[in-house]
């Protein structure tokens, strides 16, 4: 059985669900499709750049493309450049994978106030996003808000020293930021009690590591869950840690009520348990989750679909990944629900061969195909400045300019 | 040599490997490769030399595919003493204080119900610069040419 699939985002979800279609059925005619000229979404622009081992789930990726026959249509943001009903017409399947680009916000009085600045907005400023807003100024007691897998990344690569960014991608500009940013302190608080909180413990195990840091954990309570558990043990092995200067320190259980902005940043108004807390930080990091920005109108459709959050849209339209079910989830867990999805999804496939499938993307301009990101790819390796495995390009012109160079990597 | 490869997977990258090994080696082999969860504990053939590959994740643990295998070997204690094996690791230096951890339980698991292993237990490192295959392919080389002595000798 054939059929035509269009996969929008070429992240880790569309990319293990092009890779669970493909091996069900290798003669399917599936086209992954990034607004981006750049393939693997998150695992290039979220997954640490100090995490590379995390980024090697790309080289699986690069079989879809290179061995299962999927193709590459970068360069393309459907809902903008192609509608998104015009893609239901050309294909039999479009499923959508195109992840939770926006910050979630406070939600209190004083949340737009320029001190703050969302997590996903400042990693891609870190990680040399094409669309990524200039890397702020954010004073030298930086305030992170969340306590997720998100909020620790950001703790740990802003307490970093030069020297422990080795072997890391992170670009001449985000090193140079970091390296002048003169940052003293830095507090996390989370919402929860510690024993709820979202981390992995073995994240924040990695803290131990930190060459230049005082860590100190305040508050973090007792449980008799067996998880829980797991999480104050971590937070106990890295509570004291002593290897220089920058004082970490870790609060829980407070909820942020209101921000006002203060001559050396902001105030941040918590309430706990305790009563009211006001905490004073050079800026305000907010970790606290993702929701849908950009071309394709997400929250209305997975509204109106109700359906207990399957994946199924519509006929022939399906949502995976963050797309589907909201900023939850590793890559792990991500690859299980793919490969759930695409069983659905071919129970449900009933191929239309007069679908004309990739040809409404071919005569589409600027279309960077796999190899165009091979190029890209060998340039940014081949260009890798001392101590980094990587130069990533992040104008938007001059990627496409190297994909469209045939004779560069030659 | 009838060979089968086992893996256990959390991301799908050991579950790569296992299938590169079973193509580099399946010009010479009968090679099957199988993931940890589809085995049967009755299903492990004496006349067969088994290949591990398999993760760690999180704080040490085993990946997921490789969970309900290990529950199984310890809660029915299988008598494993036939089987030969070799086990190859996949993990990050990131996390050095639980480096493959997984491999590392899985092995023991596997000798404590009496399966004898053959060769050294290899390991990659997802934050190294070697390419998992380029360590695999020659340990497979050679715990294989290992295990058709030892199983010749059995047979």
């Amino acid at each position: 059985m054939s059929g035509k699939i269009a996969v929008v985002g070429a992240g880790p979800s569309g990319c293990y669900l092009a890779q669970a279609l493909l091996k069900a059925q290798p003669d399917l005619e599936l086209d992954v499709i990034d607004a981006l000229p750049v393939p693997y979404g998150l695992v290039r622009y979220g997954v640490a750049a100090d995490h590379q081992g995390t980024k090697a789930v790309a080289r699986q990726f690069a079989r879809v493309f290179e061995r299962q026959g999927a193709r590459f249509f970068g360069n393309v943001a459907v809902g903008r450049d192609i509608a998104l009903d015009e893609l239901r017409d050309a294909y039999d399947v479009v499923v959508l994978a195109a992840g939770l680009a926006g910050d979630r916000r406070l939600g209190i009085p004083g949340d737009d106030l320029p001190c703050i600045h969302g997590a996903g907005t400042l990693t891609r400023a870190l990680y040399e996003h094409p669309d990524a807003e200039a890397l702020p100024a954010i004073g030298s007691r930086p305030l992170i808000v969340g306590n997720g897998n998100v909020a620790i990344d950001l703790l740990r690569l802003l307490a970093k020293a030069p020297d422990e960014l080795d072997g890391t991608d992170l670009g001449p500009g985000p090193s140079d930021w970091l390296a002048r940013s003169g940052i003293g302190e830095i507090t996390i608080v989370g919402r929860s009690p510690a024993a709820q909180a979202k981390f992995d413990p073995v994240m924040i195990k990695e803290l131990h590591k930190l060459g230049g840091v005082t860590i100190r954990v305040v508050g973090a309570g007792e449980t008799d869950d067996p998880e829980g558990r797991k999480r104050l043990d971590a937070l106990a092995a890295i509570d004291g840690h002593q290897s220089g200067p920058l004082l970490i320190t870790f609060r829980f259980g407070l909820t942020p009520v209101a921000v006002e902005g203060s001559d050396g940043g902001a105030m941040v108004r918590f309430a706990s348990s305790a009563g009211e807390e006001t905490v004073e930080c050079s800026s305000v990091l907010t970790a606290i989750g993702f929701r849908a920005a950009g071309d394709l109108p997400r929250d209305e459709m997975i509204a109106a679909a109700g359906e207990g959050g399957t994946g199924r849209l519509a006929p022939g339209l399906y949502a995976a990944g963050w797309f589907n079910r909201g900023p939850r989830g590793t890559i792990p867990e991500n690859r299980a629900d793919a490969q759930a999805l695409a069983d659905l999804i071919l129970a449900d496939l009933s191929a239309r061969p007069a679908k004309p499938g990739r040809a409404v993307l071919e005569r589409h301009a600027g279309v960077v195909d796999y190899e165009g990101w091979q190029r890209i790819d060998a340039a940014e390796i081949a260009a890798a400045a001392q101590g980094r495995c990587r130069a990533k390009i992040s104008d938007r012109s001059e990627l496409l300019r190297l994909a469209g160079d045939k004779e560069a990597g030659k | 040599m009838n060979i089968t490869i086992l893996y256990g997977t959390e991301t799908g990258n050991a579950e790569m490997l296992a299938e590169d090994i079973q193509s580099e080696l399946e010009a010479e082999h009968d090679v099957d490769c199988m993931n940890l969860s589809d085995i049967e504990l009755d299903a492990f053939d004496p006349g067969r030399f088994y290949i591990l590959v398999c993760s760690t994740y999180g704080d040490g643990e085993l990946p997921a595919s490789a969970r309900p295998f290990a529950e199984k070997l310890s809660a029915e204690e299988p008598d494993l003493s036939a089987v030969r094996f070799a086990i190859f690791g996949m993990g990050d230096s990131e996390y050095e204080e639980t480096f493959n951890f997984g491999p590392k339980s899985l092995s023991e698991l596997m000798q404590a119900r009496g399966a004898v292993q053959i060769g050294e237990r290899v390991a990659h490192d997802a934050s190294g610069s070697d390419m998992a295959e380029d360590l695999a392919f020659p340990w497979a080389e050679a715990v294989v040419a290992e295990a058709s002595q030892v199983l010749g000798e059995v047979a």
